[in-house]
């Protein structure tokens, strides 16, 4: 399968930079996935989850409150306000899920959209 | 004698000020390297953020010949320019202070046919320009000290309003910004109007760009706000790591001059000490002469 190069990028430094298969973003106007070879696109961000296939077939989200993402056919740029990693082991993941909701709450202008992000935090916290 | 006396009190207070400085000058170089962190991380954020502002520009400007949003229009002849200058709170960081206050008179000089408002953070800068009876329409002190987002976002956002109500034709925002741990230089950036024409244009894929929400406005308003706060948020972060650096270096002359000082003042009481006591000697020798 062919790949992509994603980078998130938060006033905080680079949080992700690597060869990626997918990547499903919170947009504005809705959620959108993203495979290589994607059109150029330029889009505001939601409060939500960023879902990444990495290249070694693991899933790795990524809570953000707002920001922009800008594809390109083998890149993708998000550049975002805050985020928080949802990854590591137990004790770790705990504190991570625990930060992305207070992350989303702060957010808070649109709450269906919070809603949905939340329950999708929780979702990845049971899956885990 | 009361010569030596002196001097040794004077060797004794400039031991003082050199201990003072030395503290001075490892309290800073602990700061420094805490501002110097925050402002590497943020550094790359501001980039990609420019970036990203610069290709739309572009892309903007080659699709319809031109850009006609407002935060991109260039006024060739502005009537009112405003400055915002940012300094330290304190002192004691050498040329630092002032060599920003001399680029805002410069660049006060350069738009002398404008109305120029200006806007101040930092104590230092504030003083100046009061004492000198220069007006400043907004002033915010013990921000640069400790940069916040939020407030800097709300400093930034009455002058971006008056923009955009056609009240300021142009924002200039100089600082004292951090090269590395022995160099400042001072930044003197044009926020808005946005400025396009810099913009290297460098071969971006000239296919069509899709842009959600589709008004484009929202977009490109919502990002050039941001660009804009941050842009200060960063000016800020990195003024303050240049302000740390700039103390350490005058610190560290202070504490060498100080040691010079001393070792000066040593000789001087040496050979002052020397002088008493060939003066004693003579006087006793001559004494016995005289009595033989």
């Amino acid at each position: 399968m062919e790949l992509m190069k994603l980078e998130i990028v938060t006033p905080d430094g680079v949080i992700f930079d690597d060869e990626v298969k997918q990547v499903t973003l919170p947009g504005s106007e809705g959620e959108f996935g993203v495979l290589p070879k994607h059109s150029t696109l330029l889009s505001l961000l939601d409060a939500g989850v960023i879902v990444i296939d990495t290249k070694d077939n693991r899933e790795v989200s990524v809570a953000i409150d707002s920001g922009y993402v800008k594809v390109e056919e083998e890149k993708t740029l998000c550049i975002v306000n805050g985020a928080v990693a949802l990854s590591g082991d137990d004790s770790n993941l705990a504190k991570a899920i625990a930060e992305a909701k207070e992350l989303l709450q702060k957010a808070g202008d649109s709450n269906m959209a919070i809603a949905a992000a939340m329950s999708k935090v929780e979702h990845i916290a049971k899956g885990l | 004698m009361a010569n030596l006396k002196e001097i040794k009190r004077k060797i004794s207070s400039v031991k003082g000020t050199q201990k003072t400085t030395r503290a001075m000058k490892l309290v800073s170089s602990a700061k420094l390297k805490r501002a110097e962190e925050v402002a590497k991380r943020s550094k790359i954020y501001a980039k990609k953020l420019t970036e990203l502002i610069n290709e739309i520009a572009q892309k903007i400007s080659k699709s319809s010949g031109g850009i006609d949003n407002i935060f991109f229009h260039e006024n060739p002849n502005p009537k009112v320019v405003d400055i915002i200058f940012i300094t330290a709170d304190k002192g004691l960081c050498g040329a630092f202070n002032y060599q920003t206050i001399k680029a805002v008179n410069r660049v006060r000089k350069e738009y002398s046919g404008a109305t120029i408002r200006l806007s101040g953070i930092g104590k230092k800068g504030i003083a100046f320009f009061k004492y000198n009876k220069i007006d400043m329409i907004n002033q915010i002190e013990d921000l640069s000290a400790s940069p916040d987002y939020d407030r800097a976002s709300k400093f930034i956002s009455t002058l971006v309003e008056d923009y955009i109500n056609g009240k300021t034709d142009k924002i200039i925002l100089i600082h004292n910004g951090y090269v590395n741990m022995i160099t400042q230089e001072i930044v003197e950036q044009q926020i808005l109007p946005v400025d396009s024409s810099t913009i290297e244009l460098k071969s971006v894929s000239m296919s069509e760009l899709e842009v959600e929400p589709d008004d484009d406005d929202t977009l490109i308003d919502t990002l050039i706000k941001k660009y804009i706060d941050y842009t200060i948020y960063y000016a800020l972060l990195n003024s303050l790591a240049a302000e740390h650096s700039a103390r350490m270096q005058a610190m560290d002359s202070a504490t060498n001059n100080a040691g010079e000082m001393v070792k000066k003042l040593t000789i001087k009481f040496n050979k002052a000490r020397q002088e008493a006591i060939t003066t004693e000697l003579i006087e006793i020798i001559s004494g016995m002469e005289s009595l033989k």
